[in-house]
């Protein structure tokens, strides 16, 4: 897997609740990348992390949209968080 | 006759297409599937100034990429130039993502008109929006607005009237420039995939779209490419959306395609605050264990609506058939018709009408209550709080509707499986639906239940929601490793839309419309089997012994009893196969006879109520294995026929009819010798 350079890197399953993040990178077949895109994620967007009590899906608020994501397709997506 | 125009609707799903849709056409409309599909089309048309038009409702999804059968038939059509104004919808109070299906049909070459739906909502939300600036910008019509409010249709027709006699097309220099990025010296991967392309054309769609399309490793356009592109041209782009640029060029296009977007609006419009879209309600929702018991609330109490809402098409269908046909009979004797006339007027049409009123009153409740939550946008919460549970099945929140709706009409929730993604998920979806009984299969098990067991019907109630759990962990067991295998489960990825008032006059016209559709279709149903079981139980001379019924029941009873059923109760049970209600009927006709065209098989006085005779007929562990194989019957032929128009083939419809006949008859065979040993 490429990237592995950074060591830090957070997927947006093992973001906090509440704190306001970017996306870094999304990986991924090309259908996944498709669906996840047209719902609004691309890397560069902010977003608020809005609820992940790992027992539901992930909640994200991104470009006025609420947007619910499974927690498997969470971790395909790389976030970095504002500090 | 004068000129027809096509315009068809392009949105996002919760876009309010519909709700155009609608208004538009009002009564007007057909709803089919496309051809070859089972994705479902609506059609209608309205004249306005004298001009007909024709307006087409295509299916809803984000963007334009070709990964649901939804977005192919989508995308085929506009492709197809059929259309003469391609009229897209975007939320406004969502502005910058639901325009990226705007930015996604930049570079297809057919006259455009943008509506800015829900600008009330929008504008409620503190978001000011100014359209002429966007129209300004984009070069097409533009045009605020608000779909439900019909005071503000006289906008829409001025500006389409206006779209259609001068088309316009969206000019994609403006994208082009935002894919090209930083690199001016044509070293970038759209124009070395532009120039690959050469004088490649492709109908509509100019080479910009066709380049995404291919950066995006969209299944159908690299088909295209692939087969009308000579050898050597063909592997320069192989080449090229190999590299490192072209790997991520999915990522590389939704990127430029949103800067795009944020360009056009920016000035425009203002961002709405976090607080509004998730509110306290909606943390209430979408708890973990708060969320699903609110939404266990909710179905309750849309339960609950359903039954008050259909009860007057009941009562009517009920209350009807004694009147009608003690009217029928004395009318039919004082003309002297014969028996035989009166006797198929009285048992088939009118029976079979009063029936089916009682049965589509159920679903227009069902219906009704089902697009009211959907309409305020509870439906997605409703999948969110579920989704954790469906994914232990195999399937994923969205799933929870057309199961749910499952109580109310397996026909209508087998429609429901389309929300889901994917083809395998669609098909476990259906295997579990159909162990869900419908509001006639409750009410005849409930029937049957309390006739024979009389107090103990709510433990059965009880073992009965336990059995169908049990079979859904059967199902998914058996069918989920196939359909749906573990490295090929797609999660939830879904919008939750904020809430909206619901539009109370549009949800009636609409669901008023499609019962009546149901209605027609069921009562040709019903009419057309009520005439063959009353063909097959005549018997002029009103003895059972010339019926064909009675002649076929006798020859496969040695067979029926193995499962503890006489034959009078396995034609019932295959009659409830057609429908719930027909399996009571005909126990009425086998077991208890009105008139004297049916003879006596029980020697039961022909005054007595069906209940009473069966309890005096049918011994316990008889009653037993009935209700075991009538729990697990395959559902109403109007169910199988949807059903066979979901999953395309024979082989599936067979499958999953051929499980749950074994399922049924094997519950029968072992409910019927435990209760041998019990009673």
């Amino acid at each position: 897997m490429k990237n592995t350079d950074f060591v830090d890197r957070l997927s947006l399953a093992e973001m906090c609740e509440n704190r306001c993040g970017t996306v870094a990178q999304i990986e991924g077949d090309s259908r996944f990348i498709s669906r996840i895109v047209s719902i609004g994620l691309t890397p560069g967007s902010d977003f608020t992390l809005l609820k992940n009590d790992k027992r539901s899906p992930v909640l994200v608020f991104c470009r006025d949209t609420v947007i619910a994501i499974n927690h498997k397709e969470c971790s395909q997506i790389f976030v970095k968080v504002e500090s | 006759m004068s000129e027809i125009k096509t315009i068809a609707l392009l949105g996002q799903p919760n876009s309010g297409k519909s709700t155009l849709f609608n208004n538009l056409t009002g009564l007007h409309q057909r709803v089919g599937n496309w051809p070859g599909k089972t994705v479902e089309q609506a059609e209608g048309e309205f004249v306005f100034d004298g001009t007909t038009y024709k307006v087409i409702d295509l299916p809803g999804s984000y963007g334009l990429s070709a990964n649901s059968e939804e977005e192919v038939v989508t995308r085929d059509y506009i492709q197809s130039g059929k259309a003469d104004l391609v009229c897209i919808l975007v939320d406004a109070s969502q502005l910058e993502r639901s325009l990226y299906m705007l930015a996604d049909f930049v570079g297809i070459r057919m006259p455009v008109m943008l509506v800015l739906n829900m600008m009330d909502v929008a504008e409620a939300a503190g978001k000011k929006i100014d359209a002429a600036a966007i129209e300004k910008r984009l070069g097409v019509p533009v045009l605020g607005f608000s779909a439900a409010e019909t005071a503000r249709y006289p906008e829409f027709f001025k500006k389409m009237v206006a779209a259609i006699k001068t088309p316009v097309c969206l000019d994609s220099k403006s994208l082009r420039e935002e894919l090209l990025g930083e690199k001016t010296n044509g070293e970038d991967v759209i124009s070395r995939i532009e120039a690959a392309l050469g004088d490649f054309e492709y109908g509509v769609c100019e080479k910009i779209w066709i380049a995404e399309k291919l950066l995006e490793k969209d299944k159908l356009v690299c088909g295209i490419v692939n087969e009308m592109l000579p050898f050597a041209r063909k592997n320069a782009i192989d080449a090229i959306l190999n590299s490192e640029e072209g790997r991520d060029g999915g990522i590389l296009t939704g990127e430029a395609k949103y800067r795009w977007v944020s360009k056009v609006v920016r000035e425009s419009a203002t961002p709405k605050s976090i607080e509004k879209v998730f509110s306290k309600w909606d943390r209430i929702a979408t708890h973990h264990i708060k969320g699903k018991l609110f939404a266990f609330g909710i179905m309750v109490v849309s339960l609950i609506a359903c039954m008050i809402l259909a009860f007057p098409g009941m009562g009517i269908g009920f209350g009807m058939q004694p009147v009608l046909q003690s009217l029928v009979e004395r009318a039919g004797n004082a003309l002297g018709v014969w028996p035989v006339v009166i006797s198929f007027i009285n048992l088939v049409l009118v029976g079979g009408t009063c029936i089916t009123i009682c049965m589509t009153s159920f679903i227009f409740a069902i219906i009704f209550v089902f697009r009211i939550l959907e309409e305020i946008g509870y439906m997605a919460r409703f999948s969110y709080a579920f989704d954790n549970w469906l994914s232990r099945l195999g399937l994923q929140g969205k799933a929870i509707m057309p199961l749910f709706s499952g109580i109310g009409c397996t026909a209508g929730a087998v429609c429901g499986t389309r929300v889901l993604d994917t083809r395998g998920q669609r098909l476990l979806a259906l295997v579990l639906l159909w162990a869900i009984p419908c509001g006639s299969k409750v009410a005849v098990v409930l029937f049957l239940a309390s006739t024979f067991f009389g107090s103990a019907t709510p433990l059965f109630g009880i073992g009965y929601v336990a059995l169908i759990f049990a079979s859904f962990y059967l199902s998914s067991r058996l069918f989920g490793k196939k359909l749906v295998p573990q490295n090929e489960r797609v999660g939830m990825i879904m919008e939750l839309p904020p809430y909206h008032k619901p539009h109370w006059k549009m949800i009636a016209a609409m669901v008023g419309r499609s019962t009546w559709g149901i209605f027609k279709k069921a009562l040709k149903m019903i009419l057309m089997v009520a005439a063959l079981f009353w063909a097959l139980s005549y018997a002029g001379d009103g003895n059972v012994e010339n019926t064909l019924l009675y002649k076929i029941g006798n020859a496969i009873e040695p067979v029926t009893m193995f499962f503890g059923m006489r034959w009078e109760l396995f034609i019932s049970y295959l009659g409830g196969m057609f429908s719930k209600e027909a399996s009571l009927g005909i126990m009425s006709t086998l077991f208890n006879h009105t008139g004297e065209a049916f003879s006596l098989v029980t020697r039961v006085a022909a005054s007595d109520n069906l209940g009473e005779v069966l309890a005096k007929t049918i011994s316990k562990p008889e009653a037993l294995a009935f209700l075991f194989a009538s729990m697990f019957n395959v559902p109403c032929v109007l169910a199988m026929g949807t059903t066979y128009r979901e999953v395309g083939t024979i082989k599936w419809l067979a499958t999953i009819m051929g499980y749950y006949i074994a399922l049924s008859l094997g519950l029968a065979f072992i409910g019927y010798h435990i209760g041998l040993l019990i009673f």
